[in-house]
């Protein structure tokens, strides 16, 4: 089995707001930094990877950043456009079609046709060759976050199924496919080590690695407070703010608090860690530290990205 | 806090809805907000579209239904709450909502075949804007129905939260009339041979598409249509309706943020876009807020001064304890300071006298009554 962060097809999926973008940023990194190609696509326009990336949005052709690392925005409706115009060559006429209101209910009558195009020019990304090998060595992908953007992934499949013959049906079967391979593709999730969080996170992992049936990838933790303060020394710092006056005791009083709250989350993230390895305990798991800084920027992704470096230990890099 | 407080603010609406990106603790604002309203005596309400069901575990019930349902008195004297009036919650299931409606609204004759047409179940389960619809005509429901002083709503968890405000525009640009009626014409469900005699070119490339796609729409859009016209008559009305109730005097906006960078312009931009939709927001909750220890005079002590600080730290804990202690601290005053400072700018560009509400990040979840009702210290004062 090919190590999970060794495989060409990343997919990070995770619900809104556990940092899901910032890990794929790190991810993207972290590959060109180990001499990977490395393609970093946010699957909805309008995201923050590009900026993450120190790069503005490129929607549809690939923008490179550093040599070893690109990024791109995909349009659904654009890459259905783009789709629909190499089935039928008749551009004039199309351009009219896509403008007309039967069009717009055409798409929405097949729901999924956008994300499947989406899902489609991710697909035709990774497969792209020059000369005889892929274009890109990593494909690194961020989801949506509704829906902990399985959506997206369940599209390919929906297809398949629901879609009467045609071309659509055949290329959804070659997405699907390539999906599905475990040498190739990755489906990460991240999620932070709290009640609510664990338990969505452990349900969106029953959906991928069972009605998905996708090659799950790393759970990865993100936000971990790890310092804890033991009990007496707490009681020493008690001691010594009841004694003191003033601002000194202010003082005394916040780092108490502070030490205090940080040693909870230490204790809550350890407590749902071990959820998370009990209830997936043949995934791999990452954890990454939390960041306090006062702005995030691209040092604290960098910060992300070694500690995925690690987790990762990746064989070296195969270059032509 | 300038101008009114979210107290004045809640107790002059009728209407409080939550916005806010996902993850921020809106469900457990508009809960806290909804626990708030029975304690003082209101016949209250709270609208979910949470998926987790997090708001049922925090209200204490198992599951909730597509009807309003009471908090039982056990569950709140459990936690020692006594509430003056009762709390009812509900949990809205868009496909569950769809067929609400259809039953509701649609000729008896024309209801199975709605809603075992494959069109329709497309549309109710995927079209964009559909679950934020159904809430906002549910959210009329509960108005209109009289038997709640208040109704607190809690939004779907969208990217920019802003779906929902433009969905009954959506819809009702979806249901066009003139479209509508040109789907129901016969030559349309007869098939593509009639279509063809209307319009060649647009006929040729139509089936083209269904070839590629092996959708075959538009017979089923027009069945669709076709039996649904009768409910479609007065939708425009009600969707007019769904704009009074979210724009009117009665309504307050509440946008829940936490202070990190990303949510901070959601929220801004939130912020702006109902403003451009004539939805002002009236009040700010920002959640999860790490305290900062300030300089409390000129000259005074400084926090943020490493080397005092580990004296101090020193002093009281020895050499040995005092390290970490005083990175810690470090760590947090830095995470605050920029929380501040993203406040502050948000705030600026506010109407003044917006009411914004502090709640500290809490180190455990808030899922049962007693920690909502805890929060209410920092949203009401």
């Amino acid at each position: 089995v090919t190590p999970v962060f060794a495989r060409r097809l990343h997919f990070v999926v995770g619900k809104g707001g556990v940092g899901k973008t910032t890990v794929t940023a790190a991810l993207a990194r972290m590959l060109a930094r180990a001499g990977r190609r490395t393609l970093a696509i946010e699957m909805e326009t309008g995201g923050r990877l590009p900026a993450m990336l120190g790069t503005s949005a490129s929607i549809g052709t690939p923008r490179q950043v550093t040599p070893e690392l690109a990024v791109v925005s995909i349009d659904g409706r654009a890459a259905l456009e783009e789709y629909l115009g190499l089935v039928i060559p008749v551009k004039r006429l199309l351009s009219t079609v896509f403008a007309s209101r039967i069009y717009q209910y055409f798409v929405a009558a097949a729901p999924g046709l956008k994300e499947l195009m989406t899902v489609g020019k991710v697909w035709y990304e990774t497969t792209r060759q020059e000369g005889s090998r892929p274009l890109w060595d990593a494909v690194v992908v961020d989801s949506p976050a509704t829906g902990h953007g399985l959506q997206y992934l369940r599209m390919p499949q929906a297809a398949r199924e629901t879609f009467g013959a045609g071309i659509v049906q055949r290329e959804a079967a070659r997405v699907v496919e390539l999906l599905q391979d475990a040498r190739t593709t990755a489906v990460h999730l991240v999620t932070l080590a709290e009640d609510m969080p664990v338990t969505e996170a452990l349900e969106a992992h029953a959906q991928l690695t069972g009605p998905l049936a996708l090659p799950g990838g790393a759970m990865i933790v993100n936000r971990v407070h790890r310092r804890r303060f033991a009990a007496d020394v707490l009681t020493t710092l008690e001691r010594a703010t009841a004694a003191a006056a003033g601002a000194e005791q202010a003082l005394l009083h916040a780092v108490a608090d502070r030490a205090v709250e940080e040693t909870s989350w230490a204790v809550i993230n350890a407590q749902q860690i071990e959820r998370l390895r009990a209830g997936i305990p043949t995934t791999p798991l990452v954890e990454l530290p939390y960041l306090f800084a006062e702005e995030f920027g691209a040092e604290e992704i960098d910060v992300i990205a070694h500690a995925l470096e690690e987790a990762a230990a990746l064989p070296a890099a195969r270059r032509a | 806090m300038t101008g009114g407080t979210l107290r004045d603010l809640v107790a002059r609406h009728r209407v409080v809805i939550s916005a806010g990106s996902g993850g921020v603790g809106k469900t457990t604002v508009a809960a806290s907000i909804g626990l708030w309203g029975a304690l003082e005596g209101r016949r209250t309400a709270v609208l979910t579209i949470d998926p987790a069901r997090r708001l049922a575990s925090s209200l204490g019930l198992e599951t909730l239904g597509h009807e309003p349902r009471e908090v039982a008195g056990e569950i709140f004297a459990a936690q020692g709450l006594t509430p003056k009036a009762p709390l009812w919650a509900m949990m809205l299931d868009q496909k569950g909502a769809w067929d609400a409606l259809v039953d509701r609204y649609a000729p008896p004759d024309a209801r199975a075949r709605i809603l075992a047409n494959p069109f329709y179940q497309h549309l109710s389960q995927t079209f964009a804007g559909s679950q934020e619809y159904m809430a906002i005509e549910q959210l009329c429901l509960l108005v209109d129905g009289g038997a709640y002083d208040l109704v607190v709503v809690d939004t779907p968890p969208t990217r920019h939260a802003l779906d929902f405000l433009e969905a009954p525009k959506r819809i009702d640009d979806f249901l066009d009339r003139s479209v509508v009626k040109w789907f129901v014409r016969p030559y349309f469900s007869a098939g593509w041979s009639a279509l063809r005699a209307v319009n060649r070119t647009a006929s040729f490339l139509l089936h083209r598409l269904e070839q590629a796609t092996g959708v075959s729409a538009l017979a089923e859009i027009s069945d669709f249509f076709a039996s649904m016209s009768g409910l479609f008559e007065n939708f425009h009305e009600r969707i007019e309706r769904a704009y009074e109730v979210l724009r009117g005097p009665e309504t307050a906006f509440v946008v829940v943020s936490s202070p990190e960078e990303q949510v901070l312009d959601d929220a801004e931009y939130l912020a702006g876009k109902m403003a451009e939709l004539r939805m002002p927001l009236k009040g700010v909750v920002m959640n999860r807020v790490h305290a900062e220890l300030r300089r409390q005079k000129r000259g005074g002590f400084d926090p943020d001064d490493e080397v005092a600080v580990a004296e101090v730290v020193t002093r009281a804990v020895g050499p040995a304890a005092a390290p970490p202690l005083v990175e810690n601290f470090a760590d947090y005053q830095a995470l605050a300071r920029g929380e501040q400072l993203r406040m502050e700018q948000f705030r600026a560009g506010l109407p003044k006298k917006t009411p914004l509400a502090v709640v500290p990040n809490f180190t455990r979840d808030v899922h049962d009554l007693a920690s909502l009702a805890a929060m209410h210290t920092y949203l009401f004062g």
